[in-house]
């Protein structure tokens, strides 16, 4: 009765809106890859990547927007290496998607245990600053707690607008449906799928540095496979803004779920409530998607 | 052909050489002598019997679950499942060899083999059933059937077949393991390669005939390199995917034995120490042939034991790091060459 209680509450609502912001972050640079035409399940590598120099320069140089900054960057740097490999190369996409993960997991265990002398997590760290717009209103204040989650929200409009009222977006489109028809109008392929990886870069850097912010250090492990799960929501959402928005929410109402009942104490065993958001994935890719379309050139 | 393995073998050499160099710089990045730790690793490794043994003990695992990935990879159905798969299968061949124990040796090795494949077989089917059904790339499927494959694996153990307080099933009969090779060979005394060595290069080969040299393997080719032109010539696709999901995923069970039947004689929870993963590279840089994943899986045990004898220096996990970069230096290195080559006509 009380865990029911604690479901149905405000709260738990406001902890899944707040919750959905990686998944969101995730799908939507999955999204801007793919509507070029290019799967990018390096996602979860790139998110692990900016968890971790976030952290790491944040700590190392004592300043918040300079980790912050840094930690964009690599981004962008290794987006571009993925771009060169990916569009460049066209080397199998989903191959060198995987390979990235592979390379980013070493990575970040390396410098763990070089530069922290631990192989499970960092020291703590403040993490971005709290957003006091909506200090003592009670709903709110608990959803936009930080700026990142207020960007997401904003996030839903801006992608649908750039995805299709702008020309860039129209251009991406068309690149991700049917290069050849683009590159026979002028467009320049190329340089729009670079720019959409780029993106996509971009917010998966956010949605890293949301999570070590989150939990106040980075830990081995902690993106937790939330990069394929964004990858899911994006298919489920159909590549459309408003539609990843409600898939990302299921998996954020899973997650608060989980939180709940490990706190509430269920006999429910713990192995099987970590289980649920990679069960609920694979359900909810099973059952209720129907024949789902990618833009047409993805993965070629 | 004889040119496509020349280029082959061209592009290996200077893939590894890149990620020679890349490490190399690495290296003096964080003040370390390249030379030390790199001969520290060739000592450690090669000046003795037990050294070799040992890396042929971390090899073994690395050959049987690269067979089975190369089995996947062969059809296009990039597989990243195998270390959910393999620990569901070698959970089984453990709780198989505790329960049938008192059955013949031969009689229960080959019962866990064909229960262990079954199993992970089984575990396989699954993203291979929603790859047809739904159209959701094998990746994210597999990916996610890690993370649940591993809980419920947990859950059995801990809640039903555990020894209390740990996190192991009971000990198999001493007369049930498989035997050593040190009981045989002096030369490796003291290590814990065993007999699955040896199972491990025979799988190898059943495979390379699996996949070159019988109808089956043709089929799983076709489908790899254009399904759709697949489908045109009467290749039943969707039963190739299926077929070659359950096998892939089947071989994969048995890199367990090395561990369950010729090492410690029961099933631990992580033991597979993400040999899963290390596969996918093994696969990848033996080009998926199940011949070529002996000899890269004998590097990549090279790196993994010599890589704890640089512990002191360096930490351990550069040795992830350097997977990592050969996998990408093999992709992006063999894409390079190859263009080469065609534009001047060569292929």
């Amino acid at each position: 009765m009380e865990l029911l209680n604690s479901l149905i509450s405000l709260t738990f609502f406001a902890q899944v809106l707040r919750l959905m912001t990686p998944f969101y972050l995730g799908a939507s640079a999955s999204n801007f890859s793919e509507r070029g035409g290019v799967i990018n399940i390096a996602i979860e590598g790139f998110m692990n990547l900016s968890a971790f120099s976030f952290v790491l320069f944040s700590l190392l140089t004592g300043n918040i927007t300079a980790g912050f900054i840094l930690a964009v960057i690599i981004n962008l740097v290794f987006s571009l290496v993925y771009s060169f490999f990916t569009v460049n190369l066209k080397i199998n996409q989903i191959v060198t998607g995987v390979g990235f993960n592979l390379l980013i997991a070493g990575i970040t265990k390396f410098l763990l245990v070089l530069i922290f002398k631990s192989s499970s997590n960092t020291e703590r760290f403040e993490g971005l600053p709290d957003l006091n717009l909506f200090k003592s209103v009670p709903f709110l204040e608990i959803v936009f707690s930080d700026y990142l989650t207020i960007f997401c929200f904003a996030l839903i409009f801006i992608s649908g607008f750039v995805l299709f009222k702008t020309k860039f977006g129209l251009r991406l489109r068309s690149v991700g449906e049917n290069p050849g028809a683009a590159e026979s109008l002028g467009i320049r392929v190329k340089s729009y799928k670079l720019s959409g990886i780029l993106i996509s870069g971009f917010l998966s850097s956010l949605a890293g540095i949301w999570l070590a912010s989150n939990q106040n250090s980075y830990s081995d492990g902690m993106i937790a496979g939330r990069g394929y799960i964004a990858i899911a929501a994006m298919i489920i959402g159909k590549w459309k803004p408003v539609n990843i928005f409600f898939a990302c929410l299921i998996f954020s109402a899973f997650e608060a779920l989980e939180i709940t009942l490990q706190i509430s104490g269920t006999n429910i065993p713990t192995q099987l409530i970590q289980m649920l958001p990679y069960l609920i994935t694979i359900l909810v890719l099973i059952g209720f998607v129907g024949k789902t379309k990618p833009p047409a050139a993805v993965g070629s | 052909m004889k040119s496509k393995t020349k280029i082959n073998l061209i592009s290996v050499s200077l893939s590894f050489l890149v990620t020679f160099v890349i490490i190399f710089a690495l290296l003096l990045l964080i003040d370390k002598n390249p030379f030390e730790v790199f001969s520290l690793i060739l000592s450690e490794v090669f000046a003795s019997g037990y050294g070799i043994g040992q890396t042929l003990f971390k090899a073994t695992p690395l050959i049987i679950c690269g067979c089975g990935l190369a089995v996947c990879f062969h059809a296009s159905l990039f597989n990243i499942g195998a270390e959910g798969q393999l620990n569901a299968g070698s959970f089984t061949i453990a709780l198989v060899a505790v329960y049938a124990g008192d059955l013949s040796f031969p009689v229960m090795l080959i019962l866990c083999l064909v229960c262990g494949f079954i199993v992970s077989g089984v575990v396989g089917l699954i993203p291979a059933y929603i790859k047809i059904k739904k159209d959701v790339s094998e990746v994210i499927s597999t990916i996610m059937l890690n993370f649940i494959i591993l809980a419920l694996v947990n859950y059995f153990l801990v809640d039903f077949f555990a020894v209390k307080s740990t996190m192991r099933t009971e000990k198999i009969v001493d007369g049930n393991m498989l035997f050593k090779l040190s009981d045989i060979f002096p030369f490796f005394q003291g290590s814990s390669l065993n007999a699955s060595f040896f199972i491990a290069l025979l799988l190898a080969v059943v495979t390379y005939i699996l996949i070159y040299k019988t109808q089956f393997g043709y089929k799983l080719r076709a489908v790899g390199f254009n399904e759709t032109a697949s489908k045109y010539i009467g290749i039943k696709t969707n039963k190739i995917i299926l077929a070659s999901f359950f096998t892939g995923a089947g071989i994969t069970s048995l890199a367990g034995i090395n561990y369950i039947l010729g090492y410690k004689g029961f099933y631990e929870f992580g033991f597979s120490n993400n040999v899963g993963f290390t596969a996918i590279a093994v696969a990848l840089l033996a080009k998926n042939n199940p011949i070529g994943i002996i000899f890269s899986a004998l590097l990549f045990a090279i790196l993994d034991y010599g890589g704890l004898s640089v512990n002191q220096l360096v930490p351990k996990e550069i040795m992830l790091v350097v997977q990592g970069i050969i996998i990408l230096s093999i992709l992006g290195v063999d894409r390079i060459v190859n263009n080469y080559f065609e534009k001047r006509g060569l292929v």
